[in-house]
């Protein structure tokens, strides 16, 4: 295994779904029940049964809206209010319509949710406004049910090929340039619609463990799907607006707020004492966690201590089991007990990732992007504060639209010369006989991305960003070398991981503004409504970089009141009451 | 070439490998035949489960989780009495995985089982199924010695949501074990009749903390205005996790009557507490309790300023 | 540029005495996102599997997956 071999198929399809994470599976489950005939492909570059995001589980729905605890209305005025106003409110009201279908549909294929002793579910609160928190105890079990789901369909699973370079032609997509990671091979799959969900660019930043898998997201989401989006000219919008999430220091796992929220744990400051102003998640909140690990009352804990040993006992159980199991090795490991001490907290390493923040491929409420034919879902999609139940429920949007979309068309022809191409991009570091391997060229670009792209953001800094970044792209253009297949594949995720850096850079510097809190905080620029009051969509220009351009964002499903719109800073202590 | 797609093998050429001689090998055929997810491999996988080795008992008793349907469930029940630990274990993880009711009729005769864990494994199974013959062994298996299998009687009762359980529901209220009182609290949350009422206004008074939350949580869920004294009296409790129980079910209930009891104990030390109340005195917004909330709203607890905010936007709206 | 070999030490071990590599099963290569884990020959002839490529994100499913508890995964140095 390993070895480098030659060799190129070519295969149709009428859908190609890359992704088998979260998002891809619900896609191809979807289009294959609309169109039963359909020939839908499912390909994913690790192994469908463990890839992903939620390879090993998820504890928790933290977006359920389920009738009886959460109106459409009502958290669709939450997401907007989360992210400033730049929200396109259709497809996160058509998601909170239809998300609860989903969590039955779920349910029926045997992932476990939380449910009471009258079986009901046990949506829990943990907002201020809203209950949307449905707790998965047992949450380990989702992505077994899910292949379970794709074997009962009789989809084509396509394993360990990676996606390098989507094909267009005819002004629409044509398919996709994969190679095999174990063997090197090409495969060329044509298709009349392909559906992305490739998940977050999570191998961005650095953590500052050093250790270039110690991220917060899946390291095997490192950003291909925003990569491959950009050079086939999709837009990608708002990616300015990073992923910056709080978690265990140094583990770098999710602290998992939301499964100790509703049992009374809460983040705290270094005197134990709450904090966080903002409700709901959100780049406000993440400047406010900021602000306390620089100021005096750091570092920032998860506190538990001051609740009884059978709640300890029951999150605990939660946390150690479902979506990051390691965690409780880690503790170990560390001597640490939530029932004796606060738990050291820390923010992450910066990402792009809508199913946090904001930052996607821009999609509409079919999941469609800016080529026709081509779909994106998930965190790849910008459809904000997506998580989980947002990668089903628009992958499912996608799955049903792509279904209807390959009726009407044939294949797109496209240009032979861009398989080789794409052949020569991708061989050329097993073409030399030494150089400099991908775990350099990954781990200088992202420290770079920390050195300079973390916020807060200076103007001078990103503009370095941009021209090291250019330096260490020829090297790796020029000088990359690997040995054997699995080092050929972390070559690509270099590549991707460093078009992310170069996106990341230029989105950054284009929206001459501040906006959400600490994931666009520009030091020398206050928040400019006049101006900025719009999302930013970044393509490829002519030139093969970054082009950007302001789009509109589109007229409110649901009337947010003038004084909601500044919810948050309005609790803030500074702040006049509003009583009286 | 590599192959490209994931395979569809034939089941009957799968099942040959479980009469490999190596435990290993038939293992590795266990794990295929599930993968295929194709009913056709049950039986063989109902085979499996009698291996004579524990680790493909094992596996086996783990791959019929990716199955359902009376085969699967016969299977699994027979597993319970394996030998080995952790063959019972799997066998019983995947019992509750079942979704079929279907699969019930495998159950329901073993629901008289004098075996504890063959009968605790047997009514977790049966409760999600929801098969309405489970009641009357649920009941019956109340008198067992055991509170594990008592705990899981409750459940069956409670996922049924049969008045006709209401008795037996309201004497495990009473049952000398703490898990089982708050089971049995918690199931009667489909209730609205006196009975439930009576016993979950009963279960307030628990010597328990746990106990007197689960009640004053359920009351939320199934109780009318008559229970608003009693979760009134809650407030006094000495345990503030049951005091918080009891201030979210007043605001679910609309006990605007509480109000003037809840408004004292934002002068509490306990931030979940004076969050919770201030959540709640918004919700019921009545203008008297205004001078309990007006000294914190620049409090230092950001929750609790925030909620303390919104109730007082709330009071002046109403 | 020539490479040089740096040692690191790796989080997910393998109990060759109970790994059933040697049967054909492949589970934890299989199931690894990162794909790091290989099969290899031991000097007696027989198989095991290993971790081959120090690219751990520490997720579990090669032990929670074995079907003989074969695996170990542990907190990667850096991070511990």
């Amino acid at each position: 295994m390993d070895e480098i071999l030659d060799g190129l198929t070519q295969i149709d399809c009428d859908i190609l779904v890359i992704g088998g994470g979260t998002a891809g599976p619900m896609a191809a489950l979807k289009a294959k029940k609309k169109n039963p005939g359909a020939n839908v492909v499912l390909l994913d570059k690790a192994n469908v049964k463990r890839s992903g995001a939620i390879s090993m589980g998820m504890d928790g729905l933290n977006n359920s809206v389920i009738p009886g605890y959460a109106t459409p209305e009502q958290y669709t005025k939450e997401i907007t209010i989360a992210n400033d106003g730049i929200v396109d409110q259709k497809p996160v009201y058509r998601y909170a319509e239809e998300c609860y279908g989903i969590i039955k549909e779920l349910d029926s294929f045997g992932i476990r949710f939380q449910k009471d002793q009258n079986g009901e579910y046990d949506v829990k609160k943990v907002h201020h406004i809203g209950t949307y928190v449905l707790p998965m105890p047992n949450g380990d079990t989702v992505k077994k049910a899910l292949y379970r789901q794709l074997r009962k369909a009789r989809i084509s699973v396509v394993n360990r090929y990676m996606a390098t370079r989507l094909l267009t032609g005819e002004g629409r997509v044509a398919g996709a340039v994969c190679v095999n990671t174990r063997t090197a091979e090409f495969l060329v799959i044509r298709a009349k619609a392909v559906i992305m969900g490739l998940g977050a660019a999570g191998r961005l930043g650095l953590p500052t463990s050093g250790y270039l898998y110690g991220t917060y997201e899946n390291p095997s989401n490192s950003g291909e799907g925003y990569a491959m989006a950009y050079h086939a000219g999709a837009g990608l919008a708002n990616l300015e607006c990073y992923q910056i999430n709080p978690l265990i220091k140094d583990y770098n796992g999710p602290a998992c707020a939301y499964v100790a929220g509703p049992m009374g744990g809460y983040t705290s400051n270094a005197q134990g004492e709450r904090f966080i102003e903002c409700d709901y998640w959100s780049g406000q909140m993440m400047q406010e966690f900021y602000d306390e690990l620089q100021s005096g009352k750091g570092p920032v804990f998860l506190k538990l201590n001051h609740l009884a040993e059978e709640t300890v006992a029951e999150i605990e159980k939660v946390l150690h089991i479902v979506e990051r199991p390691t965690r409780g090795h880690f503790h170990a490991g560390r001597g640490t007990d939530y029932r004796k001490q606060m738990i050291e907290m820390h923010i992450s390493e910066i990402g792009f990732c809508s199913g946090h923040s904001a930052s996607g491929v821009f999609v509409d409420e079919h999941a469609r992007t800016t080529i026709p034919g081509l779909y994106a879902a998930g965190d790849m999609a910008n459809v904000p504060h997506n998580y989980m139940l947002g990668a089903f429920t628009h992958g499912a949007f996608a799955g049903e639209d792509a279904a209807d979309f390959m009726g009407e068309v044939d294949f797109a022809e496209f240009d032979l010369a861009d398989v080789e191409a794409e052949r020569a991009r991708v061989l050329a570091p097993t073409k030399r006989d030494d150089g400099i391997p991908p775990n350099q060229i990954e781990y200088k670009t992202r420290r770079l991305v920390n050195d300079y792209l973390q916020p807060p953001k200076v103007t001078a800094k990103m503009e370095l960003a941009q021209k090291r970044f250019a330096e260490v792209r020829e090297d790796m253009e020029q000088g990359m070398h690997v040995r054997d297949a699995h080092e050929l594949m972390r070559s690509l995720e270099a590549a991707s991981i460093l078009d992310c850096a170069d996106m990341a850079a230029a989105a950054s510097l284009y929206r001459t503004e501040s906006r959400w809190g600490l994931y666009h905080n520009r030091v020398e620029y206050a928040r400019d409504d006049e101006n900025w009051f719009c999302h930013t969509l970044l393509t490829k220009g002519a030139d093969g970089r970054p082009a950007h351009e302001k789009r509109e964002v589109q007229p409110y499903v649901v009337d947010i009141a003038e004084d909601e719109k500044d919810a948050y800073y309005k609790q803030r202590v500074d702040a006049s009451v509003a009583a009286e | 070439m590599t192959a490209i797609f994931e395979d569809f093998s034939d089941i009957d050429d799968l099942a040959e490998g479980l009469d490999d001689p190596s435990p290993g090998a038939r293992i590795m055929a266990v794990i295929e035949l599930a993968d295929s997810a194709d009913p056709d491999a049950i039986p063989h996988l109902a085979r499996a489960i009698t291996d004579t080795d524990a680790g493909v008992r094992k596996q086996a008793a783990q791959a019929l989780t990716d199955f359902d349907g009376p085969e699967t469930a016969a299977a699994l029940v027979d597993a319970l009495s394996d030998p080995e630990a952790e063959v019972r274990e799997a066998a019983a993880v995947s019992l509750t995985e079942l979704k079929d009711p279907a699969s019930g009729d495998a159950i329901l005769p073993h629901l008289g089982s004098q075996d504890e864990f063959v009968l605790t494994a047997c009514l977790a199974g049966i409760k999600e199924l929801r098969r309405p013959e489970a009641m009357e062994p649920a009941i019956a298996a109340l008198a067992s010695p055991s509170q594990v299998v008592r705990v899981q009687a409750v459940g069956v009762m409670g996922w049924l949501q049969d008045e006709a359980s209401l008795p037996a529901l309201c004497g495990a209220a009473r049952d000398p074990e703490i898990p089982v009182r708050k089971a049995a609290l918690l199931a009667l949350g489909f209730s609205s009749s006196e009975a439930a009422q009576a016993a979950l206004a009963a279960g307030l008074q628990d010597p328990e903390w746990q106990v007197r939350e689960a009640a004053a949580e359920t009351l939320a869920k199934s109780g009318g205005s008559g229970c608003v004294a009693a979760l009134t009296g809650a407030l006094a409790d000495d345990f503030w996790q049951v005091r918080l129980k009891a201030v979210r079910s007043l605001g679910r209930l609309g006990a605007t009557g509480a109000a003037m009891q809840i408004g004292p104990m934002m002068d509490l030390p306990i931030p979940n507490l004076r969050k919770e109340c201030a959540a709640v005195l918004g919700e019921l917004a009545v203008p008297e309790t205004r001078r309990f909330l007006d000294p914190y709203a620049d409090d230092t607890d950001p929750d609790v300023r925030k909620n303390v905010r919104w109730a007082l936007d709330r009071i002046a709206a109403a | 540029m020539p490479l040089a070999q740096t040692a690191t030490s790796v989080p997910v071990t393998i109990d060759d005495a109970k790994c059933i590599a040697d049967k054909g099963c492949t589970v934890c290569v299989d199931v690894c996102p990162l794909d790091v884990l290989r099969i290899k020959e031991l000097a007696d002839g027989t198989k095991t599997a290993y971790m081959k490529y120090d690219e751990c994100w520490y997720c579990m499913p090669c032990e929670a997956d074995c079907p003989t508890g074969a695996v170990t995964v542990t907190i990667p140095y850096l991070l511990k």
